[in-house]
């Protein structure tokens, strides 16, 4: 899953590669003006609050057995993580559990949503009639909510006079059994957000200097190699793009298994981010929750930067 | 860049054999995208019981309003017209609240100078790095203090204080020429004349783009509404249909068209500005 | 309560039934509308200690749990209640129970949640220790609710850290749903369900023979952790220690209870693996003979057209008769700023639904109003004085906060890992009694023992 649900909690995902700002000319620098202050007091509000504040917040709440409703919320340093990693805690198991759930469904959506969506863009990207129409098609199911989506899958998942039974032939409980759930899901999921990916390489592949094949096929490459020679190399900070926000949405996957198959059978589809919202909002631990949330949140940095040193090394090679 | 072909066409039948190939595949693929959402549709017109029955068929026989009338009836626990327009005042007003911030704080990113600037506009930018999730139960929390849980403003203003949209201006804003500008100043245009009268004119497109992407992500939002807003009648569209699928779970009729009123919106807007959608999408992933 | 007739001495009617109010046995010394229907009503009256709303137009939220067939009869309850009241009117709103659990604490505690609400006997002590609701002491009394009127069972358990957060509502027990054409096929007694452990195995044996698996073992929720409890019982065992600071599923009788779960599916009585609901799926498709479900099924199983079915008491299978159930019990949240004319009008509403619930059993329950459950109208319903049977050995838990979550999270999934074959009873029982008596401990902690 792409950058859809770009979550209204305050922080959006980001092109990697943003670069720096490249200095202004300077204005009379030595009269002082609150005219930039006044340019940015509005968003700074907004940013201080709901995005400054909770991050640090966060981490203090993490620090405590925090539930709101009660008169105080004692300070307990470390535990909340040290118990994390306690095997016999009440919180360990199920955690490593969730990320467990998301680790797989991230291993198996990722290549999907980089490869399809590439094969797809190449269709598209020859000229012909119509082409922006189909763009439009495959693009469609990504402005519908994972609301809609989700309830919509739910439907046609079910066993018998489901959409997918009835053309498969078969009487699979997609929704509540192994390993159809996860085929499930991952496959909706391709389903939904393949549009965004595959815009997102068309304008990579059209943004290949045609001189560069042109050179190509002098030089008697073959189709796969000039793919190979300049096709994925012009794609490269594509495909970085595209890991990375494909990997992050993956493995912030909350809506499909929340409305589709609730976390079961059995916890098994239970995302990070689904027990992440249960211990802190139905059990009433947020610093539990909290806690769980920078672990993701390590984990989540160490593989994007990762994935970024891996990609920009190879450019190097 | 749009429109512009990568590689020249041949003519020859091997070729033509291609394109057919490449039709069907596109045309097939069309169909596995859209078919299922023309089955919410159909579903949302038949009668309850013909949801579950075998064998299925793609046109209601008979037609029902059974779905839509169930939602749109006036029983207060499923109040799909009030979640319509909850989604709607609250996808508005947070496109207006990001459109007014971002822009005002993007043109000052790109064009003032001021202490600290690379300072704050690094912060800014890591922030598009944090996962969501580490601030869900923070905010949580400051919302509830503000009083704003189970109200719209918990899911108006929190969601305006991302960086995408601050970032996304900043780009083009940056791309602008100095010398419209510069000509202003020399003028003696003030600043804040020459971001209303000179610089929003010439930055439609992206504005366009940034309004259309930020209410498409406030309509779909998720997670967080589903967690801040309680009663019925506070509830926008997706944590309202999480709720129809709740209280209606084998009935069909009326869980489709929940998705139907989800839907229509979007695709309306969709249609129309596709364009700024898939431009500002395919825009994110390129350096310029 | 003479409705519509002007009361002799001259008083209006409000002034009758504000003279009404706690008077008691004063009431029928008035005398003033003679007939005998009238004097029942008065009586009636008197015995509710005058819940009366005189207060001006109050509309009431009401948040409940009840999706599905039991809130049909819940919003009609509601909807009578409402014509019956010229100045009350009650808004309900439902939600699924997890849904609820969730929401209704964050709600009450900004101020936008309901005027009276209704949820499980087993959430009390949580709700109650973080001050989501508020105890009913006043409210009982004015009532005139006494313990005789109610099952003792039932009374006890809204009771947390000495003072009552719950008036009770119903209860609903597990029961042994049978498929009387199954049995016949397995050459059993239709009429005869199984009530001993003997009679069960020799039933399943028998079924087994005829190339059928007559117990399905549920692997969610509902109602493997049901049937799991209402066994540990039958064992004499416990889920948790006295003081609730230790849990005590791993004891003896809990690993042979569950060893006997997980036996059913090693011995060819049940498939392994039976998915959400297939249990029940299975008895009314011919293929299963017993089902432990709860009573809210009553009506479920008898909408399945041709179906010949029936329920008794849970069969014994240990050392002593046992049952799980729950009970729905209405609570009054803690508004930030309370109204006493709503309060005066959600107990009107509490005690007018308590008297109806007989109504309500038809939907699935056992009314836990001693004089509901004895009048003859219930006795006449065809199913629900089965699950009544149990009332004198069902066991609900202890009032603690935080052991439904405990319950359902950790030991539950011990239970279910062991009925799916990933681990051996006592080893999945020892790991979450660990985990369990962690979480026990913070919960001491913070919510003060």
């Amino acid at each position: 899953m792409a950058a859809q649900g770009i979550e209204q909690t305050g922080a959006q995902p980001t092109p990697p590669g943003a670069g720096y700002p490249t200095g202004g000319k300077a204005e009379s620098t030595s009269t002082f003006s609150w005219t930039p202050y006044v340019f940015l007091a509005p968003y700074l509000v907004l940013f201080t609050i709901f995005v400054l504040v909770p991050a640090i917040f966060g981490l203090w709440m993490s620090l405590h057995n925090w539930d709101y409703l009660m008169p105080k919320q004692p300070w307990v340093g470390l535990q909340n993580y040290i118990n994390l990693f306690t095997p016999g805690s009440p919180t360990a198991a199920f955690f490593w559990q969730s990320m467990k759930a998301t680790g797989i469904f991230t291993l198996f959506s990722v290549p999907l949503l980089v490869i399809i969506p590439l094969l797809v863009a190449l269709i598209l990207n020859q000229s012909f009639r119509g082409r922006n129409f189909f763009r439009a098609m495959y693009f469609a199911p990504y402005v519908l909510g994972v609301a809609v989506v989700g309830i919509l899958w739910r439907y046609l998942l079910q066993p018998g006079f489901g959409l997918i039974d009835y053309y498969l032939g078969t009487d699979v409980a997609w929704t509540t059994a192994m390993p159809w759930a996860w085929i499930a899901l991952v496959g909706m999921t391709v389903w939904w957000t393949l549009g965004f990916n595959a815009i997102i390489y068309l304008a990579g592949l059209q943004d290949i200097d045609p001189v560069l094949y042109d050179a190509a096929k002098v030089d008697g490459a073959t189709r796969w190699q000039r793919f190979l020679n300049v096709t994925l190399p012009g794609l490269r900070p594509v495909l970085l793009f595209i890991i990375t926000v494909t990997i992050l949405a993956s493995a912030n996957m909350f809506g499909q298994a929340y409305l589709i198959t609730q976390g079961g059978p059995n916890n098994e589809t239970r995302t990070a981010i689904m027990y992440i919202a249960q211990e802190g909002l139905q059990n009433f631990r947020m610093g539990s929750a909290a806690a769980m949330s920078y672990i993701l949140a390590l984990f989540l940095v160490v593989i994007s930067i990762l994935n970024f040193k891996f990609l920009s090394q190879k450019e190097e090679d | 860049m749009a429109g512009a072909t990568a590689k020249p066409e041949e003519r020859n039948t091997g070729d033509l054999a291609k394109r057919i190939l490449s039709y069907a595949v596109l045309i097939l693929l069309t169909l596995m995208f859209v078919a299922p959402l023309l089955w919410m549709l159909s579903t949302s017109l038949k009668p309850n019981t013909a949801t579950t029955a075998l064998p299925l068929s793609w046109i209601p026989k008979p037609f029902s309003n059974e779905g839509f009338s169930t939602i749109l009836g006036s029983n207060s626990q499923s109040p799909a017209l009030r979640w319509f327009l909850n989604s709607m005042v609250a996808g508005l007003a947070n496109m207006a609240l990001i459109l007014v911030t971002a822009s005002m704080a993007a043109y000052a990113l790109a064009r003032m100078e001021f202490r600290g600037k690379r300072v704050l506009f690094a912060a800014i930018i890591s922030t598009l790095f944090i996962p969501p999730i580490i601030l869900l139960m923070p905010n949580y929390q400051i919302v509830d203090q503000f009083g704003w849980l189970n109200t719209l403003l918990a899911v108006i203003v929190p969601g305006a204080a991302g960086a995408f949209g601050v970032f996304f201006l900043r780009q083009f804003f940056l791309s602008l020429p100095r010398e419209l500008e510069e000509a202003a100043m020399l003028d003696g245009a003030n600043r804040y004349q020459i971001f209303f009268r000179i610089i929003l004119p010439l930055s439609r497109a992206p504005l366009a783009t940034l309004a259309v992407l930020s209410f498409l992500t406030n309509w779909n939002d998720f997670l967080w509404p589903v967690f801040v807003l309680f009663t019925p009648g506070s509830l926008t569209l997706p944590p309202g249909l999480s709720i129809l699928q709740g209280a209606y779970t084998t009935n069909y009729a009326v869980i489709m068209a929940g998705g139907v009123i989800a839907s229509i919106p979007v695709l309306i807007v969709f249609i129309l500005a596709q364009r700024y959608i898939i431009q500002g999408v395919a825009r994110s992933g390129l350096k310029g | 309560m003479c409705r519509g007739r002007p009361v002799g001495h001259g008083l209006t009617r409000r002034e009758f039934l504000l003279a009404g109010v706690g008077a008691g046995a004063g009431l029928l010394g008035l005398g003033g509308c003679g007939a005998a229907r009238d004097q029942a009503a008065v009586a009636q009256a008197a015995a509710s200690g005058g819940a009366r709303y005189t207060g001006p137009p109050v509309k009431l939220g009401f948040w409940n749990g009840f999706t599905g067939g039991d809130g049909q009869v819940m919003g009609q309850l509601v909807s009578q209640f409402n014509k019956e009241h010229q100045n009350i009117k009650v808004a309900m709103v439902t939600m699924i129970w997890v849904d609820f659990y969730q929401k209704f604490p964050g709600a009450v505690a900004a101020g936008q949640g309901p005027d009276v609400a209704v949820m499980h006997i087993d959430q009390l002590a949580l709700n109650a220790a973080r001050g989501v609701i508020v105890p009913l002491g006043d409210v009982v009394r004015s009532l005139g609710l006494q313990k005789s009127d109610f099952a003792p069972v039932i009374w006890e358990g809204g009771i947390y850290k000495g003072k009552r957060y719950g008036i009770p509502l119903d209860t609903h027990p597990l029961g042994l749903y049978y498929n009387k054409a199954v049995m016949e096929k397995g050459g059993l007694d239709p009429d005869k369900p199984p009530q001993t452990r003997d009679e069960y195995m020799g039933a399943v044996e028998e079924l087994k023979g005829k190339g059928i698996k007559g117990s399905w073992v549920p692997t969610s929720l509902y109602t493997g952790w049901m049937m799991f409890q209402s066994l540990l019982w039958q064992f004499g065992g416990e889920l948790y220690n006295k003081d609730v600071t230790r849990a005590t599923v791993n004891s003896d009788a809990g690993v042979d209870a569950l060893t006997w779960m997980v036996d059913l599916v090693k011995n060819g009585y049940s498939p392994s693996n039976v998915a959400q609901d297939a249990d029940v799926i299975a008895l009314q498709n011919g293929q299963n003979a017993f089902d432990w479900n709860g009573i809210w099924m009553i009506n479920t199983f008898g909408a399945v057209p041709d179906l010949q079915w029936g329920v008794a008491p849970l069969p014994q299978i240990g050392t002593e008769k046992g049952a799980w159930a729950n009970s729905h019990n209405f609570v009054i949240p803690n508004q930030p700023n309370p109204d006493p004319n709503k309060l005066q009008a959600a107990k009107v509403f509490i005690n007018w639904i308590s008297q109806h619930s007989l109504e309500w059993a038809k939907g699935g329950q056992v009314p836990a109003r001693n004089s509901v459950r004895e009048s003859s109208g219930f006795k006449k319903l065809q199913w629900q004085p089965e699950f009544a049977k149990e009332l004198p050995y069902v066991h609900f838990g202890p009032s603690a906060p935080g052991v439904s979550e405990i319950g359902q999270n950790i030991l539950f999934t011990a239970v279910n890992s062991a009925v799916l074959g990933i681990k051996g009873p006592k080893s999945a029982l020892d790991t979450a009694v660990e985990q369990a008596n962690q979480l026990l401990q913070q919960n001491r902690q913070k919510y003060g023992g």
